[in-house]
């Protein structure tokens, strides 16, 4: 049973329900957007923890060349050291039928008569490998649904040269390539890059590494230390060939699912906090309306003895009525909203199931900090009500206090017309409800610059990347680096317009205390293909001797041009030099080292020697061309420009895109909402004023002006703030997505700025046109019989 | 100038039906003062509000200068209201964020041949007070305004409200005396509603309404200047 009170306020809220809603849905823009990050962020956290629970992932992972099995036990016995997993990892080249280049992937061994201790695979379809089984794999289920493998297909494989098939078992999932792609690539190419496992002894047999191995996992005891294992463990490889242990935290695919958790944070606090304090103001503008008009009511109630607080409760009551609508909406919109995102990640991590799942203290949470914004929002309004005498509300409020406004005292008031000054006068009254439009509405305009800057920042990365740092068609990498003379047998390829070598060698380059693994590019000095430009887009000329370091690693080593690094290769003769800084490059990929080829050729001491090829080629005869390579037993893998741009279209892009429309979505919401709530306050406050000007003889077109004057002047404001905003957002957000691996510029276009400037236009533009209407119902005889 | 024949306004249907004119006939002439009086209920707002095109009524005829108003669109009465009629209400119904000026000036600006805002206020004796808000006016000097904004356009139709409804008798004459002084001098067609019915002594005809209809019509001989009534 409803009492009394409960249904006026029900009442009340019927006759106010545009403004309600309005307010409940920016209000629900913010929850949802909170609930949907932090949804996604415990979505990911959790499937990833659980995921690497159940599947044994390892903690700590090492490359080498060749050690004898027996030396995993040695390192089991390091302090910290749970379980360790010898076995091998290679890089091989692959010969799909339905593909005109070669594709390549990486294999790895499975122990022959048990299951893994570590890095367990996950079965997705068919059946594990038979004991002691040959001529059978299993494929990454990336690679699998790129290329439409099934299990029974059969794949036919470079194995240290030798051309073998192998009928496919079954399709698999590790969590070791959640993320899976090419070492070092940027950007994921499935189609021609894909992961394998094969039993023990036929891949150990095939590269000579029988009863060794050349990569190694481990676990640590619960307190183990990571970083003086990882010490002991370089120490011990170092004569194996080691190529520097790692933990998690620097494992290519655990960070791409980091990075994007990071991501998520941002977005899960700082835009809900704008989105929440924009309908706290909504919520304190509509009710402050409500209680002008209930003044009287006010006043009576008081008189019959009911009690300031329950008065306040009232219209709390009111407020929070709001406020759980709002919470439902933000709760539904959060939720379609991450399973929505959650279908984009299936595109990117390959989980065994990645499923949304709401992180149900979101929403208490979202309900807590709502109705937070909302006392906030109407406890002023309500106190003030509920403090005046009841003989003085009950009479009618006096006439509202003006004076000339701000502009009109500059000396400028001669030039203005009426409407004008009744706008800019009315504003300056109310300096908080035009403060919170402007607000709402500057939070709309910048919202729409983040992920146009996202798209445009990405799309000049690879735009610069693809047409003005790498100009070649493709590249290609040797299994092995070879003597220089192959590279005469390239150019003898068909179609090839020109072919330029490269060298890339790992190493570990340190400064001071700090120091970073990479691969050292050696590339010729003059070359056209592969260029090197400084963070101005101008060419670097690689000196004859020194290095070229990224702008990122020179930062995180702190080293400056003309400072000796120390250069520590992790490959072959495993040299360690000092080596002088000469340069810095603007890379986008984070941390890169360059040299001249010559002088990288002789700091490793290997002779000439190179380890892959940059070319261009004859568009009309790429295909004879990609025939050829197929044929080259030591290609270990390709990269074509042209499918990287495509499958980029295809992935990250689309989903930049679903980010995009969201995002329109959320600021068509506040701005409509927003005008449509200032219009309808200022409707109702001066329905008096206005159906005065109409009985005087003003036209509705003209006493429509009043009104839109006003929003016009608050959108002028709001609309160059709202781009500051954006600007701000965008770099935020840059900011958390840059790493020491990716680095992304801050590009902000015109025609993005244009764009949220139009939308904002358009959707502020179509509410105010919705109020505008109700001026058609203005009644001009009862506005005129007396104030309320 | 109106030439109103059977006028009848009905709110409302069914059980809820208020007949507030029931056929009004009447003829109002160019220059002329009428008082219109009657109680509560009467249908004196009614009549004056379909006599500025502010309301339609639901039958009969109603002509301005031989034109019906009952017969034109929205935009018409709007032009209607702009060019011939000027209102003074009980509450003033000023604009408060417009000063005194402002608020006559806002007229001047959609008027045919306005005067200046600043002789419409010399005209009811606020010449002094021209940039105050109209918070920071008394109550008989907000009707002044709203008098001098009625009349700046030079109306040929002045309508009054009950324009000294909220003021005390000696504020009440002040406005009283703007408002015949506009009448003598610009020759508007000039219609007061009050239930005050010493007013009725100023008026060239006083018009009794009762129950929707004209109950009485009388001539005055002479007319009082406002000055002289006392209440």
């Amino acid at each position: 049973m409803l009492s009394h009170l409960d249904r006026k306020l029900w009442r009340d809220l019927r006759r106010m329900k545009g403004q309600a809603f309005a307010v409940a849905m920016v209000m629900g823009c913010g929850l949802a957007m909170m609930i949907m990050a932090r949804s996604l962020i415990f979505s990911l956290e959790s499937t990833r923890r659980e995921y690497y629970e159940s599947n044994r992932f390892a903690e700590v992972f090492v490359h080498l060349k060749r050690a004898p099995n027996s030396l995993a036990a040695r390192i089991k016995e390091i302090p910290g050291v749970a379980t360790v997993q010898p076995g091998i990892s290679v890089q091989v080249t692959l010969d799909l039928p339905t593909l005109d280049e070669p594709a390549s992937g990486m294999v790895l061994s499975l122990p022959d008569f048990a299951p893994p201790e570590l890095n367990r695979l996950f079965l997705r379809t068919g059946r594990w490998l038979a004991p002691g089984s040959r001529g059978e794999m299993l494929v990454g289920e990336a690679f699998a649904n790129a290329n439409h493998l099934q299990p029974g297909d059969t794949i036919a494989m470079l194995l240290n040269g030798r051309r073998q098939s192998f009928r496919i078992s079954g399709i698999v999932l590790s969590p070791e390539f959640i993320f899976e792609s090419r070492p070092g690539a940027a950007l994921p190419d499935n189609r021609t890059y894909g992961t394998f496992w094969m039993p023990y002894k036929e891949l150990a047999t095939a590269f000579d590494l029988y009863g060794a191995f050349n990569y190694l996992s481990l676990t640590l005891e619960p307190g183990g230390k990571e970083r003086s294992v990882i010490a002991e463990m370089d120490l011990m490889l170092t004569r194996y060939g080691g190529l520097g242990a790692y933990g998690r935290a620097d494992h290519p695919s655990h960070i791409r699912v980091s990075d994007e958790i990071r991501v998520l944070e941002t977005m899960s606090i700082g835009f809900p906090i704008v989105f929440l304090s924009v309908a706290a103001f909504m919520i304190n503008a509509v009710l402050s309306r409500l209680l002008n008009l209930q003044r009287e009511q006010i006043a009576i109630m008081k008189a019959f003895g009911f009690t300031n607080r329950q008065i306040v409760l009232h219209y709390l009551k009111f407020a929070f009525v709001i406020v759980a609508t709002g919470t439902v909406l933000g709760g539904c919109g959060g939720v379609l909203l991450g399973h929505r995102l959650v279908i984009l990640y299936h595109q990117f991590f390959r989980f065994p199931d990645l499923a949304f799942r709401a992180d149900r203290t979101a929403f208490p949470l979202a309900l807590l900090v709502c109705a937070a914004a909302a006392t906030a929002g109407v406890f002023g309004a309500v106190r003030r009500a509920a403090r005046l005498p009841p003989a003085e509300a009950m009479r009618p409020e006096p006439p509202a206090n003006y004076r000339p406004a701000l502009v009109e005292r500059t000396g400028i008031a001669h030039f203005l017309s009426h409407t004008f000054r009744i706008a800019v006068r009315n504003l300056e009254r109310r300096p908080m409800q035009a403060l919170f439009t402007v607000a709402g509405l500057a939070l709309a305009t910048g919202i729409l610059i983040v992920p146009n800057g996202f798209r445009d920042s990405v799309a000049q990365v690879l735009d610069t990347q693809w047409d003005i740092v790498q100009r070649q068609d493709l590249s290609l990498g040797l299994v092995e680096p070879a003597s220089a003379q192959v590279r005469h047998l390239f150019g003898q390829l068909p179609g090839v317009v020109t072919v330029e070598p490269f060298r890339a060698a790992f190493a570990r380059v340190g400064f001071g205390h700090q120091r970073r693994q990479l691969g050292i590019q050696g590339i010729p000095p003059s070359g056209l293909h592969n260029r090197v430009l400084d963070d101005h887009d101008h060419l670097v000329k690689l000196p004859p001797e020194g290095l070229v370091v990224s702008l990122k690693l020179a930062e995180v080593l702190g080293a400056r041009v003309g400072d000796e690094l120390r250069v520590e290769i992790l490959e072959g003769k495993r040299p360690v030099r000092n080596v002088r800084l000469v340069g810095v490059s603007g890379d986008f990929t984070g941390m890169t080292a360059y040299m001249a080829l010559p002088s990288l050729n002789r700091l490793l001491g290997e002779g000439d020697v190179i380890s892959g090829a940059n070319f261009r080629v004859d568009g009309a005869r790429r295909e004879d061309f990609l025939r050829a390579l197929k044929r080259i037993p030591r290609v270990s893998w390709v990269a074509i420009k042209d499918s990287l741009r495509e499958n980029f279209r295809q992935t990250t892009a689309a989903s930049i895109g679903l980010i995009q429309k969201i995002y329109l979505a959320f600021a068509v919401v506040v701005a409509f909402g927003v005008v449509y709530n200032n219009a309808r306050i200022s409707l109702a406050e001066r329905a008096r004023e206005l159906a005065t000007l109409r009985v005087i003889g003003f036209s509705r077109r003209e006493v429509g002006a009043v009104l839109v004057t006003e929003l016009v002047v608050l959108s002028l404001i709001a609309v160059p703030l709202g781009l500051l905003l954006g600007t701000g957002f965008a770099k935020a957000i840059i900011r958390s997505v840059n790493t020491e691996t990716v680095r992304l510029p801050l590009v902000l276009t015109t025609s993005n700025y244009a764009f949220a400037v139009l939308v904002v236009a358009i959707a502020s533009t179509l509410s105010a046109l919705l109020v505008l209407r109700m001026l058609d119902h203005l009644d001009l005889v009862s506005a005129l019989k007396d104030p309320e | 100038m109106f030439r109103v024949r059977g006028l009848t306004k009905v709110y409302g249907t069914g059980a809820a039906e208020v007949r507030a004119l029931s056929g009004v006939d009447l003829d109002l002439y160019a220059s002329e003062l009428v008082v219109l009086l009657g109680p509560s209920g009467s249908g004196k707002t009614t009549l004056l509000n379909n006599l500025g095109g502010l309301d339609v009524p639901t039958a009969g005829e109603l002509q301005y200068r031989g034109q019906d108003l009952t017969a034109i669109d929205e935009a018409a009465l709007t032009r209607y209201r702009r060019d011939t009629v000027g209102f003074v209400f009980q509450f003033y119904n000023l604009i408060p964020s417009l000063t005194a000026r402002e608020n006559v000036g806002l007229i001047t600006e959609i008027a045919r041949d306005p005067m200046p805002a600043e002789t419409a206020l010399e005209m009811v004796n606020l010449g002094g007070r021209l940039d105050h808000f109209p918070a920071q006016l008394s109550g008989g000097e907000q009707q002044r305004v709203a008098i001098a904004r009625a009349i700046a356009k030079r109306p040929e139709v002045l309508l009054c409200d009950e324009p000294t409804g909220a003021l005390d008798v000696r504020t009440g004459i002040v406005v009283l005396e703007a408002i015949q002084r506009a009448n003598r001098e610009l020759g508007t067609l000039t219609v007061i509603i009050t239930h005050n019915a010493i007013m009725a002594d100023m008026a060239d005809r006083v018009i009794h309404l009762s129950d929707g209809r004209v109950h009485h019509l009388r001539v005055n001989e002479h007319r009082a200047p406002a000055s002289s009534l006392n209440w």
